[in-house]
């Protein structure tokens, strides 16, 4: 399911993204908050103009005019970074775009209304402010929500396109700049809620989402190379996730360990430990990823650093937990 | 020219609704204040504005962004048969279809709107969606005075005027009411048509309760071009029926034990006979 040989790269993949969902989709509508360039939205911009719609800085506005487009008919998708999308719209994200379909509300299918949150977690310099720590929690509350935390450039694509025929609030974690192509599209086939195998073994049981999913196979590497058999378990969709998969995946190794570019509450490693405690007898879970305490500003590898999430110290924690 | 019959036949049907909204609150409370203000608006709204569609339903939108106001909608949806009086009477009541602020896609409805302030940017986004595809449809969308304290609100006219949306049309009810009292005492919102005007709307001030007014705004309203356009309406609480207005002129919600229902019924049905006299003779 992996590509091999070198990594190659997609350097803005939103901008391919977006622009190839427009040509194919005209009832599709691009959204920005005055952040379109640095969610790489250009192409859509300039040569799709009808299809992009900016409404100044006012997430907000974002949300709940977007929640309005999608009542027209059309499919509005809000782009933001993904702290300001949660955090200072969450009540429009809620109540604005995910009250309108699925059960307990008047409609069983509603309008689509897409939101996707770029630099989430640490993938953002400016401490606090600009990090997401707690986006995946947050959408995950909201019933009937779809949530994905996609791992590379091939998983994202795959994920909007299957949002863009999905009725309700779905929320993706989106990645900018240098994104690594890292799935082999020829045998990776994106549905929602479905898990992937990425590497088979026995023992430890590695689970991890989105960026995590990246900083996994990286220790996974260093991990083989040590002589220390695992799994990797890569699990895009965090609602609504296939439990059975989860469940199976969990009680076949003697200890699983999460890791996730979120806060170890309420993300990830909360919804693994949810679904295996709810059986109970199943084996330990270590949540690996952002702790509830401020994390630094700063590079990626810095950041990575300071939270023990470098691959080497990922690895070597990972190891730990089977001692 | 103003048609006389057509604003008396409109002012038949105001009270009516302004009867439907009584005997609908009177089951267990409810916001009857303010439905019994908004009466003349809705029934100039759904019975002279919009435009019907084939399908028995209406081919211009309605959003309604302070949902506790649901009540001018089904008071006057009793009227043109899509509800009945009977399911209305559950108004209030556990576990009803005809919640006292509806979620979106309840008939009548089209946003879920009991977190305030979010109406008029979901009306302005309808309003571009429609004109993005070519589509005639209007949108109207009432708000309040007391919603005007919300930021996503001037997040929302700020977008309609930079879109030059003229098939968005704001009703603001500017009834100087909000939860904790007067609107100019908690935090006061006015000149409310001057800070539309600002922001590149074309405003009118009006009563609200005046029938050849409504009407001749709302004519203003669809003839305004390349610009939204907000009516702004000094209703007061319980406008059209003196006696309540007189007994309890400070209700945000009116409790069922809180004034005697019979004697506004009362009122409201003297008000009928002379209007139905008048038409008649």
């Amino acid at each position: 399911m992996l590509l091999k040989g070198a990594r190659s790269f997609d350097p803005a993949p939103f901008d391919e993204i977006s622009y190839d969902l427009c040509r194919r989709r005209k009832d599709v509508v691009i959204m920005s908050a005055d952040l379109s360039k640095y969610c790489q939205v250009v192409r859509v911009k300039n040569e799709l103009p009808s299809q992009h719609l900016d409404v100044g800085m006012a997430e907000q506005n974002l949300l709940s005019v977007a929640a309005g487009v999608a009542k027209s008919g059309l499919i509005p998708v809000a782009t933001c970074f993904a702290c300001y999308i949660t955090r200072r719209a969450y009540d429009q994200m809620m109540v604005c775009m995910g009250t309108g379909s699925g059960p307990g509300t008047n409609r069983e299918a509603g309008p689509t209304n897409i939101a996707i949150g770029f630099t989430p977690g640490i993938a953002n310099p400016a401490r606090i402010h600009h990090q997401a720590a707690e986006d995946l929690g947050m959408v995950r509350a909201i019933p009937n929500a779809t949530v994905i935390d996609p791992m590379d450039s091939t998983d994202f694509r795959a994920a909007l396109d299957a949002a863009v025929d999905r009725p309700g609030l779905t929320y993706i974690r989106g990645h900018r700049g240098d994104t690594p192509r890292l799935l082999d599209s020829s045998e990776f086939s994106f549905e929602i809620g479905k898990t992937y195998l990425l590497r088979k073994g026995k023992g430890i049981g590695i689970i991890a989402t989105g960026l995590g999913s990246q900083w996994a196979l990286e220790a996974s590497k260093l991990l083989s190379e040590q002589g220390v058999d695992h799994s990797l378990l890569h699990v895009p969709t965090i609602k609504p996730v296939n439990e059975d998969e989860i469940v199976d995946f969990a009680f076949a190794h003697n200890q699983i360990v999460t890791v996730e570019n979120h806060q170890i509450v309420t993300g990830l490693g909360s919804l693994v430990a949810e679904i295996i405690s709810d059986i109970g007898g199943g084996p330990r879970v270590k949540r690996f990823g952002l702790p509830n305490r401020w994390a630094p500003g700063g590079t990626m590898p810095y950041i990575r650093a300071q939270l023990g999430l470098d691959a080497k110290t990922l690895a070597n924690n990972i190891t730990e937990r089977v001692r | 020219m103003r048609n006389d019959h057509r604003v008396l036949d409109l002012e038949i049907l105001a009270a009516r609704i302004r009867r439907n909204v009584l005997e609908i609150c009177r089951q267990r409370g409810g916001y009857a204040a303010q439905g019994v203000a908004l009466s003349d608006i809705s029934a100039c709204l759904y019975f002279d504005e919009l435009r019907p569609d084939n399908e028995g339903w209406y081919h211009d939108r309605f959003v309604l962004s302070n949902g506790h106001d649901a009540i001018m909608t089904y008071a006057a949806l009793a009227e043109s048969g899509h509800y009945t009086m009977e399911e209305l009477r559950t108004y209030n009541a556990d576990g009803t279809k005809v919640d006292q602020s509806p979620l979106e896609g309840q008939l009548g409805f089209e946003i879920t709107a009991g977190s305030l302030g979010q109406g008029p940017s979901q009306a302005a986004g309808l309003a571009w969606g429609f004109r993005q595809q070519g589509m005639d449809q209007r949108v109207y969308c009432l708000f309040s005075d007391g919603e005007l304290q919300e930021g996503n609100v001037w997040e929302g006219i700020m977008f309609a005027a930079h879109q030059k949306l003229d098939n968005l049309c704001f009703i603001v009810d500017n009834n100087d009411m909000q939860a904790s009292g007067h609107a100019g005492d908690v935090m006061g919102v006015e000149p409310v048509d001057e800070k539309f005007t600002a922001f590149g709307f074309r405003a009118r001030r009006i009563s609200g309760t005046d029938m050849a007014e409504l009407l001749d705004t709302f004519e203003e309203a669809r003839n305004t071009k390349g610009k939204p356009f907000v009516m702004i309406c000094d209703t007061r609480l319980w406008d059209g029926i003196d006696c309540l207005k007189k007994a309890l002129p400070m209700a945000h919600y009116t409790a069922q034990s809180a004034i005697d229902w019979n004697k506004g019924i009362k009122e409201i049905e003297t008000t009928l006979t002379r209007l139905e006299a008048k038409r008649d003779g």
